[in-house]
């Protein structure tokens, strides 16, 4: 269980696993996107989505440990700030993997970025601003670097690479990144937001990030359809349906599962059974 | 091979004005009345949403009005005055309406729990305070506190902006206004997207730093506003390098 401001989330997975998952889960399915983006048409971009879903279950975990501790104001704006470090340090990494004529060298380098940023914000909240969260530094860099693979891993679901060029054109110039900004974040905060109180269960949760991940999978396949080709959009949109629909079901089974009973209202009364 | 050192150099001012701008982000969200979730219930004095919420309406039309006036002018002072403008309507309309809300909706009074007297008007507060309440709706005092932040902030928005965009500007081979006057200047997006990253996170450090909640600076908790302020400094410098070699190595 774990309730806003009730101290350390208790877990069933360790964070070490979710971390090694969002990781390498997240570098496999941009890669894979990546180097595979010359067979079939580009239709395996949507692997750099499914990279994608694999940082949000991470980034999920990251703030479910950070926010139960209480972070005195809502759980959705430590969503906007990791977002906010993603998007500076994916957009550098991305620019110096090119500038230096490195392009697969982008991800990496946007994660260590991200990662500096983020411990810098750790540290200075608890040492500085007296938060003192002792998770703080570590959470924080999770976050920071689970951002920032979602967002390389959505442009790269609608663009089928992570070239600096190419990103910056058919997603930043055309205002797409806003898009992933906000469905990437609400992907990262809201399933604890959702979720806290004293039921609030880690599996209920990572369920609810695979499910919102889903969603944002899905929007970034719409855009593929224009970006890239209407055979690349349809397969992530297709896949995209699919975990969404089994994230919604094995969250609501859960549901079911932590609920003391789940009852069917009815529909309303009409007005003759109410006088 | 990109040249960092001569990047930087190169940038040294716009580097500066990126951190400039997002002091006073930080500094700005300490002015403006946030009541969050208990003020939403009319439980205490404010507008009833979080922080990051208010930071970012005010904030980000700031940025709007800021680049809009860039495509009229290359001035810094008329792009700031616009920005600073453009938050500042956008905050007194959130507080007027949330304050018609409370008033005709609710049916509470303005009263703050934490002053005695408004600094302002000398009105006494602790009369109207409803039992069991940190007071509701917006003070007078509160109302300018908020003006006077938005400001700051859409001047803090609107500086780093302009500065992303004068950094692409040399790499570019274009001034502002040719750049906010073309459709679809790929600077553009990318400068603007990286504002919007550097405000969102300078809009989040002061919010852990006021716990949430605060009234305006007549609050207690407005005596905390170094600290945010030296943590936006580390962090928007770190993060305008990173800008400085995105933006100038294009």
């Amino acid at each position: 269980m774990s309730a806003g401001g009730s101290g350390e989330a208790h877990a069933a997975i360790p964070e070490n696993q979710l971390i090694a998952f969002g990781i390498i889960g997240g570098l496999v399915g941009i890669y894979a996107a990546f180097f595979l983006s010359n067979v079939a048409g580009g239709v395996f971009s949507f692997m750099g989505a499914l990279g994608a879903i694999c940082a949000t279950i991470w980034g999920a975990d990251a703030v479910r440990r950070v926010a139960s501790y209480g972070l005195g104001t809502g759980v959705p704006s430590i969503g906007m700030l990791a977002l906010g470090m993603g998007v500076v340090a994916a957009m550098f990494g991305l620019a110096v993997g090119e500038g230096i004529g490195l392009d697969i060298a982008g991800p990496v380098i946007a994660l260590v970025v991200a990662s500096i940023i983020g411990l810098v914000i750790g540290i200075f909240s608890n040492k500085v601003l007296k938060m003192n969260i002792p998770v703080m530094e570590q959470t924080m860099t999770e976050i920071a670097a689970s951002g920032t693979i979602l967002i390389i891993g959505l442009s790269v679901a609608m663009t089928g690479t992570f070239v600096f060029d190419v990103v910056l054109d058919n997603v930043i110039t055309t205002g797409y990144i806003a898009v992933i900004f906000i469905a990437g974040g609400m992907a990262l905060l809201h399933p604890f937001n959702a979720n806290l109180g004293p039921d609030e269960k880690q599996d209920r949760t990572l369920y609810s990030a695979l499910e919102k991940g889903a969603i944002a999978m899905v929007i970034a396949g719409i855009v593929a359809l224009s970006a890239q080709n209407a055979s690349a959009g349809m397969v992530t949109i297709l896949v995209g349906i699919f975990i969404w629909y089994f994230g919604f079901m094995g969250f609501y089974s859960r549901v079911k599962r932590d609920a003391y009973k789940v009852v069917g209202t009815g529909l309303l009364p009409s007005e003759e059974e109410l006088e | 091979m990109i040249d960092i050192a001569g990047l930087i150099a190169e940038n040294i001012i716009y580097l500066l004005l990126i951190t400039l701008g997002g002091v006073l982000i930080s500094v700005s969200v300490h002015f403006v009345p946030v009541g969050g979730a208990p003020a939403a219930m009319a439980q205490a004095c404010g507008i009833g949403t979080g922080t990051v919420q208010l930071a970012a309406g005010a904030g980000l039309t700031g940025l709007v009005t800021a680049g809009a006036m860039m495509g009229v002018t290359d001035n810094i002072l008329l792009v700031l005055a616009s920005g600073t403008v453009g938050a500042m309507i956008m905050i007194t309309v959130t507080m007027i309406v949330a304050n018609w809300v409370y008033f005709y909706g609710v049916g509470c009074p303005a009263a703050s729990a934490k002053v005695k007297y408004d600094p302002i008007t000398k009105d006494r507060q602790d009369l109207y305070i409803s039992q069991g309440t940190e007071g509701h709706a917006l003070t007078t005092v509160s109302f300018i506190s908020g003006a006077i932040g938005a400001g700051f902030g859409g001047m803090g928005g609107g500086l780093v902006y302009y500065a992303l965009l004068k950094i692409g500007e040399v790499a570019a081979g274009l001034t502002v206004k040719d750049i906010m006057s073309t459709t679809g200047h790929e600077l553009v997006g990318l400068a603007s997207i990286f504002a919007v990253g550097i405000f969102f996170m300078n809009a989040v450090i002061p919010s852990y730093n006021i716990g949430g909640t605060i009234e305006g600076f007549h609050d207690p908790k407005f005596k905390r506003w170094p600290r945010a302020a030296l943590t936006s400094l580390v962090v928007t410098f770190l993060c305008a390098i990173l800008a400085v070699v995105t933006l100038g190595g294009m």
